[in-house]
């Protein structure tokens, strides 16, 4: 590809991501629309290692909850400005990913599920233990959103909801295009090879250990950016991000999206917590569980690949008429 | 003959009760294509494994050009040259042809060092050396096909052509035409055979016709151990040869 269609490529999904950040608050209201695009930072995060690495990481939640007790707690005692909890929260998930990942790639298959699970109630009970940092069940109360403010501007309270969903917005789009260059760089592409036969790269020369384990923080700090938004979306951090509820949820939101892409689990994000289904029906979490049971039956690369298919079609009934 | 180029002192290796490779003393000239043969579950396989040390050996050295690597993990001792094929095949199928090389290439020139930012397809020249590569096994035509869409043969090929793209010293080929029609054993004879004298090349072969045809040097595997070495003509000889694996 040459570089002017790369670029063009890129600008073409940052046009794409915006329009999904500017959209989405005129179907619903600006607090679940705020919550689904830092979902959708997390899902992104988490197919990193699902969708191109592979992993099957049920242990996610652990550091979207770290990320955003690390954020919280200096948000709620200390008046530190907008940067710093949105740093400690990356580097929070970056570290213990790093840390809990070193032990996880050391297995394959079902074992490493086994761990990644087993890593992430280890930090619920040290969150449901520690209560004087983390709040314990009652979660951690009295964060306070920072102003935002940049040099050469007047701050801007982030309480309004308008601002807050734009300062979300504005993440979310960095974020995930970020995670796109990511999998389309040479580390992208040699942790896809990894996916696909982690002993044949081995024999061309790399390590697949430091590939997995790079792919861990590079998700980690993404998703704990995620957790240190959460924690400054409804002003306190709740103890069940930390569960491993939430790290299922994450899985079955980017298996159902599709995991050949990032655009998948967004869209999985958006089919989980838009609310939609919800109104139609109280027992809703039925109706997801029918979708996950149709998108392993019939649809394995997700919703996304439903696009595909039509898409396919579509170019074949255009050549079909030219021809 | 040249000073080895790989060097095996009593090599070992036990799995329970059973001993895979037992007390292997091997060496590879420079240059040379040194073929191994033997019943199946004479440990061939098992010893390729400890030479890239996908596994430990039990006990036992391995020398590398003089140079101890029987503690070096798999990816080390592939950055020290050596080229592996498998005898199952081993490409990355939902990569594109191109990018099955690509990995390897990638790592060549670049020591391993992995960027995060450029576009994996911006270095023009990697995708040229790619195409090139691909052209002398014949298949460049399909350089964006993927590679579960080829035909077992022409995986092979493309394996071999990862392979020689990490330009390596030594090539280890496991079987290299296992499961391939009359035509393809053909094709791939001629290109190993055109590799010869520019790789040191150790290959498994079960077709006596190739091996006969194209090694330098064969060494016979029975139980683990090497029962007989020499040139073709001399193994072909062998008393004990003939009686443990040609079965004559």
């Amino acid at each position: 590809m040459n570089p002017r269609a790369s670029r063009r490529d890129l600008l073409l999904r940052a046009a794409l991501l915006a329009a999904i950040a500017a959209v989405s608050p005129l179907l619903m209201p600006a607090k679940i629309a705020a919550e689904i695009l830092i979902c959708a930072i997390f899902a992104c995060a988490t197919n990193l290692l699902i969708g191109y690495g592979g992993l099957f990481t049920f242990g996610q939640g652990a550091f979207y909850g770290l990320g955003g007790y690390a954020a919280g707690f200096l948000m709620a005692r200390f008046g530190l400005p907008w940067p710093v909890p949105l740093l400690a929260g990356l580097l929070m998930g970056a570290v213990s990913s790093a840390i809990i990942g070193a032990f996880c790639i050391r297995r394959t298959g079902i074992y490493f599920i086994m761990m990644t699970f087993a890593f992430n109630q280890m930090i619920y009970y040290l969150a449901y233990t520690f209560r004087n940092i983390t709040g314990g069940e009652d979660g951690l109360a009295g964060i306070k959103r920072p102003p935002f403010g940049l040099p050469g501007m007047t701050s801007l309270n982030l309480d309004n909801p308008t601002y807050f969903y734009i300062f979300v917005a504005a993440i979310f789009v960095v974020s995930v295009l970020a995670l796109i260059r990511i999998v389309e760089s040479p580390f992208g592409r040699v942790l896809v090879a990894t996916r696909e036969n982690p002993r044949r790269v081995a024999s061309l020369g790399f390590s697949v250990s430091l590939v997995q384990l790079v792919a861990f923080m590079i998700s980690g700090a993404f998703t704990g950016l995620a957790g240190a938004l959460y924690a400054m979306l409804y002003w306190i951090m709740p103890i069940d991000a930390v569960h491993w509820l939430n790290s299922g949820y994450i899985v079955f939101t980017v298996l159902i999206g599709g995991t050949s892409s990032m655009f998948g689990p967004i869209i999985g994000i958006f089919i989980w917590l838009q609310g939609f289904f919800s109104t139609l029906w109280a027992r809703w979490p039925l109706l997801f569980g029918a979708f996950v049971v149709i998108v392993v039956l019939f649809l394995q690369g997700g919703v996304i690949e439903l696009f595909r298919r039509l898409s396919a079609l579509w170019g074949r009934r255009e050549r079909a008429e030219a021809s | 003959m040249q000073a080895p180029i790989i060097r095996t002192e009593a090599l070992i290796k036990q799995f329970g009760g059973n001993r895979a490779v037992n007390g292997v003393s091997l060496e590879v000239g420079g240059g040379t294509l040194h073929s191994i043969i033997g019943p199946n579950g004479a440990g061939k396989t098992t010893l390729f494994n400890l030479l890239t040390k996908d596994f430990p050996p039990t006990s036992g050295r391995i020398l590398l050009y003089g140079e101890d690597i029987t503690r070096e993990p798999p990816h080390a001792v592939a950055r020290r040259g050596v080229g592996r094929s498998y005898q199952i095949t081993s490409v990355f199928q939902n990569m594109t042809l191109g990018q099955n090389v690509w990995v390897a290439l990638y790592r060549r020139e670049r020591q391993g060092f992995l960027n995060f930012w450029r576009h994996a397809d911006r270095d023009a020249s990697l995708r040229e050396e790619a195409t090139e590569i691909l052209s002398r096994v014949r298949l460049d035509d399909r350089a964006d096909r993927l590679a579960s869409e080829l035909s077992y043969g022409d995986q092979r090929l493309l394996e071999i052509a990862v392979t020689l793209a990490t330009k390596p010293r030594v090539l280890l080929l496991d079987e290299p035409t296992a499961g391939l029609s009359h035509e393809e054993t053909e094709s791939v004879s001629r290109l190993i055979a055109g590799l010869k004298g520019r790789y040191s090349i150790l290959m498994i072969e079960h077709k006596m016709d190739v091996v006969m045809r194209i090694s330098d040097r064969l060494s016979v595997m029975h139980f683990g151990s090497i029962i007989a070495e020499g040139t073709p003509e001399e193994v072909a000889r062998d008393p004990g040869v003939r009686k443990a694996y040609l079965g004559s």
